[in-house]
């Protein structure tokens, strides 16, 4: 705690000049409360201290009565949090974007501007974020006196995309697309083989859950934040709970706590073996896809034998974890993690071997460690290029207080780099599954959780297997949530898929977007939008001009 | 025999055998042979025997769309060019044991032109659809047709000039009779087998008709009785070349048996290496075929040319 | 569609034709409208090994053109319902529709969420509703065995 009360005494005297009070809301977290006018500046001061990175911007409508919209920006480094909080009137809501400092805010600053009608003054990128096309603009969903009982329309079509674009070819990727699973629209702008431009469109799977979860009482948005990713669910409800319960005062028994941090890593396992197989699927590698999943059902089979499902598997509940581990169940386990780590080891050598796979992987999208930093990537991706980011090991939670783990970090930065993190991780995944199941202590697997939680904020952040998810909880004291924010590692991912797209060829497009292994549902919840400059298409573009691009289109 | 028997043989040999109808058959049980060898190296099950089969009809049951871009008779005639030149190469090669339909000197050169013709069409179809998917596809294969005709063409030259005629049936005859082509012409039986492959777009050389980069490349906007066609035109095309090969390089084809048990070897070979390899990205892919192969097939002929004096 | 004047016997002998090709070859495409990936991994999971739908002739197919079956998984977003239109449009008949897992049968956890239009049969009609959250894999498949029953049975008989 040492190290965290340093950090946080050291953002304190770096805000000191800005700052109006310093309150620490947790042990962990440090509140500094700044005019409106004093952001970039007190930003721009973090940032020269290299104090951290941004983790999110949430926005707060503080009601009517009150009369103001407040932004909480997120730094986090290792363990501590500092906060910096500003306010704006509701009636002209106006505050100063700190793109200059953290170019990775625009997303950020784009989903608050939307959801909540926050201008942001000298923020590069205005366009809609993910409210479909004919959204009225009055209407911000997350503003507390929203009327959605009116379906907030208003008559315009957008224009069609698809074809030709001036001289270049433009090739839509998605919504229903081969290489996409999911939901996303993309639109690569090619000049022969050569990707020149790229533009994103999200919002395909945006159902609006951060509004839902304030009409819904805290145990029915523990189902509902399941429910945001199908592929990491644990993880998110993980998160939720970890808020909750901090606001509740509630201690989990270890007990749970360990098998909470089971799940996360089967999870893991799951998630991984899963993107393998997609990676492999893209690069036309369809044996390596078969392979992958076909060992991937024996993770399937471990949580459906503990929990009864394969997907939603529901482990959670507030105060603690619903279902025990039998002894047969640590049998399985064992068995099953030997088996992947035995199959991990012939993936990690193949993916690293096949000279044929080699030459789709090696050298392509590349990402420095800089880079990294300015885009602001989290998880494999970021540990693929050098960085270690990794909540995990950063700022221990459940029980990886107990069971420290082994950052895997590669320093290629390439996608081979993210193969290798990934494959690494499931040996390491393993190799705590074992230590958990070691140490599982005795005990109940619940505590009482009081039907209304105190009024406060909390703030948790988890590893997800795509990188680090940040939750931010608020109660009024009710029996309903005041307001959930949930920033999902692949909104901090996806930028860095579309500037490491240009200048290569097609065909490693798929491979390049299935790198940062991006959650379009888990993005969806609330999505952002990252164009090209639409003017420019007719232009040849420099190598100059497309690394600039590749800077300033993450501003 | 009289003028008039003489026809109706020569229509039962153009239409049934070893034209048309028997052949398209074949070329679909070889595709289920194809398909199930995969499944079956990716540990599963894989698809009944008849599936190719049931695709096919299914398809040409189907609703015929027609893309309001295209142009409504190029669309429809492609793939009837497509399959009508397939079959047409198959005229030169002795299958299944029968003499050929119509040999003459130098059919070798018009056979691999009218299964070149195949990937014209496929092209042609992409370039016709204007759907982005399409165009890249179609520019594909006619990028990596350049690369590859010229070896593939030369690979085959190799037991043509060994056996001293441009004439199919001549050459698969020479073939009997002498020791196997595979074991004295290693490097042309690589490069052919690999041609072969990339001729009928098969993994790693399917970068023309990549789905997780262009849906379906040329074809994308293909559906119902014309995707049909173009399947059974690969089928029949699968047929022709592992007829080609093998009966070159592998000590020729004189009876159904042997025929059979020459294909579907090769076959199984290709399928291997079908399973192995990723995807080649096209730049790869034409990089390989001038770089190496072609050195490959240089050195083969220089040998050739050496040890003949 | 049948111009041809066959004998009747003969026109049958057909129709069995083409009802036993299309029961042996339903190829599928997928469509998430705003699914949460549970029921996206789960079909993606019945082609690989353990469940393999290439038994039973299921492709999963890239282009719309070329596909017999829509797949459908989650509730149909705002923005996704007219893609889901265009895609279902861009499908020659005979063509079938799944709806696939809870959100897609029913709406499930996201009814009555802003930005969510509904079930998939507010926007198309749906021949199967395969429910769960997710739907396991061998539920899947019931489904896709169900509504080639209904196909063998003569029920879903469309113009085509």
């Amino acid at each position: 705690m040492t190290e965290t009360s340093r950090l946080l005494e050291q953002a304190a005297q770096i805000t000191t000049p800005w700052g109006k009070s310093f309150t620490a809301p947790e042990a962990n977290r440090l509140d500094v409360v700044i005019d409106a006018n004093d952001l970039p500046a007190a930003a721009a001061a973090l940032n020269a201290a290299c104090w951290g990175y941004l983790a999110a911007i949430t926005g707060l409508d503080r009601g009517a009565d009150d009369g103001r919209i407040e932004a909480l920006y997120h730094f986090c480094a290792g363990a501590a949090v500092a906060a910096l909080r500003v306010t704006t009137p509701r009636a002209e809501a106006r505050l100063p974007s700190i793109c200059a400092a953290y170019p990775s805010a625009s997303i950020f600053e784009r989903e608050l501007s939307e959801m909540l009608g926050v201008t942001f003054v000298g923020t590069p990128d205005v366009t809609p974020l993910f409210l479909p096309e004919d959204w009225s603009p009055d209407a911000y969903p997350l503003r507390k006196d929203i009327d959605l009982s009116q379906p907030n329309t208003v008559p315009v079509r957008p224009p069609p995309t698809n074809g030709e674009n001036g001289k270049h070819f433009i090739i839509p990727i998605g919504p229903q697309h081969p290489a996409l699973k999911e939901p996303g629209h993309f639109e690569f702008s090619v000049a022969g083989e050569t990707v020149i431009g790229a533009t994103v469109r999200l919002g395909y799977a945006h159902r609006g859950i951060e509004k839902a979860v304030e009409q819904r009482n805290w145990v029915q948005d523990l189902y509902l934040l399941e429910r945001i990713c199908g592929i990491c669910s644990h993880i998110h409800a993980t998160a939720y709970c970890l808020g909750v319960e901090k606001l509740a005062e509630v201690t989990v028994p270890p007990r749970a706590e360990t098998i909470r941090t089971l799940f996360a890593e089967l999870e893991r396992l799951h998630s991984h073996m899963l993107w393998l197989g997609v990676a492999a699927h893209e690069a036309g590698f369809d044996t390596l896809f078969m392979a992958a999943w076909r060992d991937r059902e024996t993770v399937m089979d471990l949580l459906e034998q503990i929990s009864g499902n394969r997907v939603h598997y529901s482990v959670n509940v507030l105060g603690g974890v619903k279902f025990d581990l039998e002894p047969q169940h640590i049998d399985a386990l064992l068995n099953g993690a030997a088996f992947i780590e035995e199959r991990a080891r012939y993936y990690f050598d193949l993916v690293n071997h096949d000279p044929l796979f080699n030459r789709r992987t090696r050298g392509v999208g590349v990402m420095t460690a800089e880079q990294a930093e300015t885009i602001g990537v989290v998880g494999p991706t970021a540990r693929g290029s050098g960085i270690v980011r990794d909540v995990r090991v950063e700022a221990p939670y459940l029980a990886y207080t107990r069971c420290p783990v082994e950052p895997i970090v590669e320093t290629d930065g390439d996608l081979a780099a993210r193969f290798s993190v990934r494959i690494r991780e499931l040996l390491e995944s393993c190799r705590l599954i074992r230590v958990l199941l070691e140490t599982l202590p005795e005990g109940a697997l619940q505590t009482r959780m009081p039907r209304r939680i105190r009024a406060g904020e909390a703030i948790s952040r988890v590893e997800a297997p795509r990188g680090e998810l940040f939750y931010f909880v608020k109660s009024g004291g009710g029996e309903m949530p005041e307001r959930i924010h949930a920033r999902t590692p692949t909104l901090c991912n996806l930028a860095s898929a579309l500037i490491l797209s240009i200048g290569r060829p097609l065909a490693d497009i798929p491979m390049i977007l299935v790198g940062v292994d991006p959650c379009f549902s888990c993005n969806d919840r609330t999505a952002t939008i990252h164009t090209a400059d639409g003017s420019a298409e007719d232009e040849t573009w420099t190598w100059e001009r497309l690394r600039r691009y590749g800077i300033e289109a993450t501003r | 025999m009289n003028a008039f028997d003489s026809l109706t043989g020569a229509l039962a040999a153009l239409l049934i055998l070893p034209g048309g109808l028997a052949l398209m058959l074949i070329g679909l049980i070889y595709e289920w042979a194809n398909r199930k060898l995969i499944a079956r190296l990716q540990n599963r099950l894989g698809p009944r025997w008849f599936q190719p089969l049931a695709d096919v009809i299914k398809l040409l049951a189907k609703q015929s769309i027609v893309p309001a871009a295209a142009h409504p008779t190029l669309f429809a005639l492609l793939p009837m060019i497509a399959l009508a030149s397939v079959l047409t190469s198959a005229l030169a090669l002795p299958m299944l044991g029968l003499a050929p339909a119509y040999a003459f000197p130098g059919d070798l050169i018009v056979t691999v032109c009218l299964l070149s013709l195949l990937t014209l069409c496929l092209s042609l179809a992409g370039f016709g659809t204007d759907s982005s998917f399409g165009l890249v596809g179609a520019m594909r294969a006619l990028m990596q047709l350049f690369s590859y005709e010229a070896p593939f063409l030369l690979a085959l030259l190799g037991p043509a000039a060994a056996a001293g005629s441009w004439q199919i049936d001549v050459i698969m005859r020479y073939a009997e009779a002498n020791p196997w082509m595979l074991f004295t012409q290693p490097l042309g039986f690589f490069v052919a087998v690999v041609g072969l492959m990339a001729k009928l777009e098969m993994a790693p050389f399917d970068a023309p008709e990549a789905h997780t980069e262009i849906v379906s490349g040329p074809l994308t906007e293909y559906g119902g009785r014309h995707l049909a066609l173009f399947r059974l035109s690969k089928d029949t095309a699968l047929v022709i070349g592992l007829t080609l090969v093998a009966g070159l390089y592998l000590g020729g084809i004189a009876d159904p048996l042997t025929f059979l048990v020459k294909t579907l070897a090769l076959l199984v070979l290709i399928t291997g290496v079908q399973a192995l390899f990723a995807r080649l990205r096209i730049d790869q892919s034409t990089t390989l075929w001038w770089r190496y192969v072609m050195i490959l097939l240089l050195v083969q002929w220089l040998v050739m040319m050496v040890s003949r004096g | 569609m049948n111009t041809l004047n066959l004998p009747e016997r003969w026109r049958d002998a057909v129709e069995t034709v083409k009802r036993w090709s299309r029961i042996n070859s339903p190829w599928a495409l997928h469509f998430n409208s705003g699914s949460c990936n549970g029921c996206d991994i789960e079909l993606l999971a019945t082609l690989t090994p353990r469940f393999d739908l290439e038994r039973l002739g299921v492709k999963l197919q890239a282009s719309p053109r070329q596909a017999d079956i829509l797949i459908c998984t989650g509730p149909v977003t705002r923005l996704a319902r007219e893609r889901l239109l265009r895609v279902y449009e861009q499908m020659p008949s005979p063509k079938y529709v799944i709806a696939l897992g809870a959100c897609a049968v029913s709406g499930g956890v996201f009814q009555g969420c802003y930005n969510v239009v509904g079930r998939v049969d507010a926007v198309l009609p749906v021949d199967v509703y395969v429910p769960g959250c997710p739907p396991r894999p061998e539920a899947i498949i019931d489904g896709m065995v169900k509504l080639l029953a209904q196909l063998q049975a003569g029920e879903k008989e469309k113009p085509g």
